[in-house]
């Protein structure tokens, strides 16, 4: 008996030590591979501090000799980081409020409501996930032209209010059929109206998931490049990406100023994550993204 | 009293969905109705358009070089920065999945990627795979191989702009780790018990839990990728040789720097129609290969 017990316990410890020895391999293939993501954006910060000189000496050195801050302010000479960042925020903030407002409640109606040709809806507004986007760009352009609206941000930011996006809508009507139906039913109870249980309980237990579709949104628009180059063509309205590719175009290998205009281009949206990746994933996890 | 009821809830639900329905109808339906209609033209946007029957299509498939070799750039990229990126990111996951130290630190640092705008991206590897200073071809080099074209070889230039797509997968890694939490852990148990290793667990639950999600992954990013427009546009200007003339890229040409609005559409038209095609077909042979919970 004592003898079984004594096996079985080796076994397990066998058993242990094994799956040590696997996590200790994953453990370091996974840090090696960090090393390599790591490495682009370390080689674009050592960089953007160095002269033309030294980033054109071969062997390449790892760090600058000195660090030259002065680039950052040579390359917003005709980067205009400032004047972009204000541009693109003005189409991205409107743009968030759209799609978590819009999506929340075709989301509402999804998970809450009953109604005619519920099951037709959902197929259409979950089918059109699958729509190439870049297809309908020329119609889409005389359109808004027809209306006056070319060189000016409403293009971009109207968008954003009709729908807010099949894949958000899909995951907030996830996320809400998880909360459970007596709290409105308890509210309506108190009298409450839709509008009251939309954003009086629902939006607050929704925060994970709407951090998520927030950040979404965000690097969605701030990614963009073919709207503002079809919509936006004065300079002075360029959002960020689209003052980069500018940028790249006209100074092609200038590295040591593309480098620190890449630099400040990321600067906000990496803070942005900072802040919202403890709800990222969570709020992607809990919505289960099974059917 | 029930009718009155359920009569409000209609109107409260497609209150509530008719933005939805707008975009669905102003964004989607009518634009391509727009796009069939103005193929059939050689409309320039300024004079009036005139009808000119199937002449657009007769010239993307007789005349344009341009259509076939963007067609074919265009899949050659989707294909391999889909079915990379997803490899890539599958077995990320799962890795980043077990118990390792600093997992939070380390999970960050492979979505970071996703967070630097595809601008910044793209301009960044770009110095990499510069030619003569570039990092790349300096290790390159040091290890005796020849120095490589990337961006500027005409055969180099796609799988360069490939290895820059799946660095930035960020996000097919956030969707696979959350698909990972829900494979219920009492199956991983069962096949403890019944004798097995971590490649049982990996091969039997993890890999069929996740076959929805990565038919999910590889739908979108299938999409996505053949709509691939930043590198063109930032990077490359479709060259060299047009061997990076994405078709959207080629759409953008064609409609706004040249405009030829009919011509871009009929082009748009039969990628819409090519896409549409490879999304059945994805979907026809998922049945195949696709594990439901309780199938």
């Amino acid at each position: 008996m004592e003898l079984k017990i004594e096996a079985a316990a080796k076994g397990i410890k066998y058993k242990k030590n094994k799956e040590d020895r696997i996590n200790i391999f994953i453990t370091v293939l996974v840090i090696l591979g960090a090393m390599l993501v790591l490495f682009p954006i370390f080689w674009m910060i050592r960089t953007s501090f160095m002269t033309n000189l030294e980033i054109n000496t071969y062997p390449p050195a790892l760090f600058p000799k000195k660090w030259l801050f002065s680039n950052y302010p040579e390359a917003m000479k005709t980067f205009k980081f400032l004047l972009y960042l204000k541009n693109t925020l003005s189409i991205v903030i409107p743009a968030i409020v759209g799609v978590i407002v819009t999506s929340c409640f075709a989301a509402y109606a999804f998970a809450r409501l009953d109604f005619k040709f519920k099951s037709f809806w959902f197929s259409l507004v979950i089918g059109s996930m699958l729509m190439p986007g870049a297809i309908t760009i020329i119609p889409i352009f005389i359109m808004w032209s027809k209306l006056g609206f070319t060189n000016s941000y409403v293009p971009l930011i109207v968008p954003a209010f009709l729908g807010g996006g099949a894949f958000n809508i899909f995951l907030i009507r996830q996320f809400m059929m998880t909360i459970p139906k007596e709290l409105d039913e308890a509210a309506t109870i108190d009298g409450a109206g839709h509008l009251q249980i939309i954003f009086g309980i629902l939006l607050p237990l929704l925060k994970p998931v709407l951090i998520s579709v927030g950040l979404f949104t965000f690097i969605l628009y701030w990614n963009d490049l073919l709207g503002p180059v079809i919509y936006v063509n004065d300079q002075d309205k360029q959002t960020i990406s689209q003052g980069l590719a500018t940028f790249k175009g006209g100074f092609g290998t200038n590295w040591k100023s593309l480098m620190a205009a890449s630099c400040l281009a990321s600067v906000p949206a990496v803070i942005l994550y900072l802040f919202g990746q403890k709800y990222f994933i969570e709020g992607i996890v809990l919505t289960g993204l099974k059917s | 009293m029930r009718i009155t009821k359920s009569h409000k809830d209609n109107i409260v639900a497609y209150l509530c969905l008719s933005p939805a329905i707008l975009g669905l109808l102003f964004l989607t339906i009518i634009p391509i109705i727009g796009v069939i209609g103005i193929s059939f033209t050689n409309w320039s946007g300024l004079a009036e358009p005139t009808f000119v029957r199937f002449d657009n299509y007769v010239n993307i498939f007789t005349e344009d070089f341009f259509f076939y070799k963007s067609a074919l750039v265009t899949v050659y990229f989707a294909f391999g920065a889909v079915i990379t990126s997803i490899i890539y990111a599958f077995f990320i996951s799962i890795m980043l999945n077990q118990r390792i130290p600093a997992r939070g630190i380390i999970r960050s640092i492979y979505f970071i990627p996703y967070i630097i705008p595809v601008v910044a991206t793209n301009v960044v590897w770009s110095w990499l795979y510069d030619c003569n200073f570039g990092a790349f071809n300096f290790v390159i080099n040091s290890l005796g191989f020849d120095k490589s074209l990337f961006l500027q070889g005409e055969k180099t230039v796609v799988p360069s702009l490939i290895l820059i797509a799946v660095w930035s997968t960020g996000n097919l890694i956030v969707i696979f780790l959350a698909g990972i939490q829900n494979v219920p852990r009492a199956y991983l148990e069962a096949v403890e018990i019944d004798g097995g290793n971590t490649w049982h667990k990996f091969r039997h639950v993890t890999v069929p839990m996740m076959t929805p999600i990565i038919f999910f992954n590889f739908l979108m990013s299938m999409i996505n990728n053949l709509q691939v427009f930043v590198p063109a546009q930032a990077l490359t200007k479709g060259g060299p040789n047009d061997s990076s003339l994405f078709l959207v890229y080629l759409i953008y040409r064609e409609g706004f720097m040249k405009n030829n609005f009919g011509y871009a559409c009929a082009i748009s038209l039969v990628f819409f129609v090519f896409i549409a095609a490879l999304t059945g077909f994805i979907f026809k042979t998922s049945d195949k290969w696709l594990f439901y919970e309780g199938k």
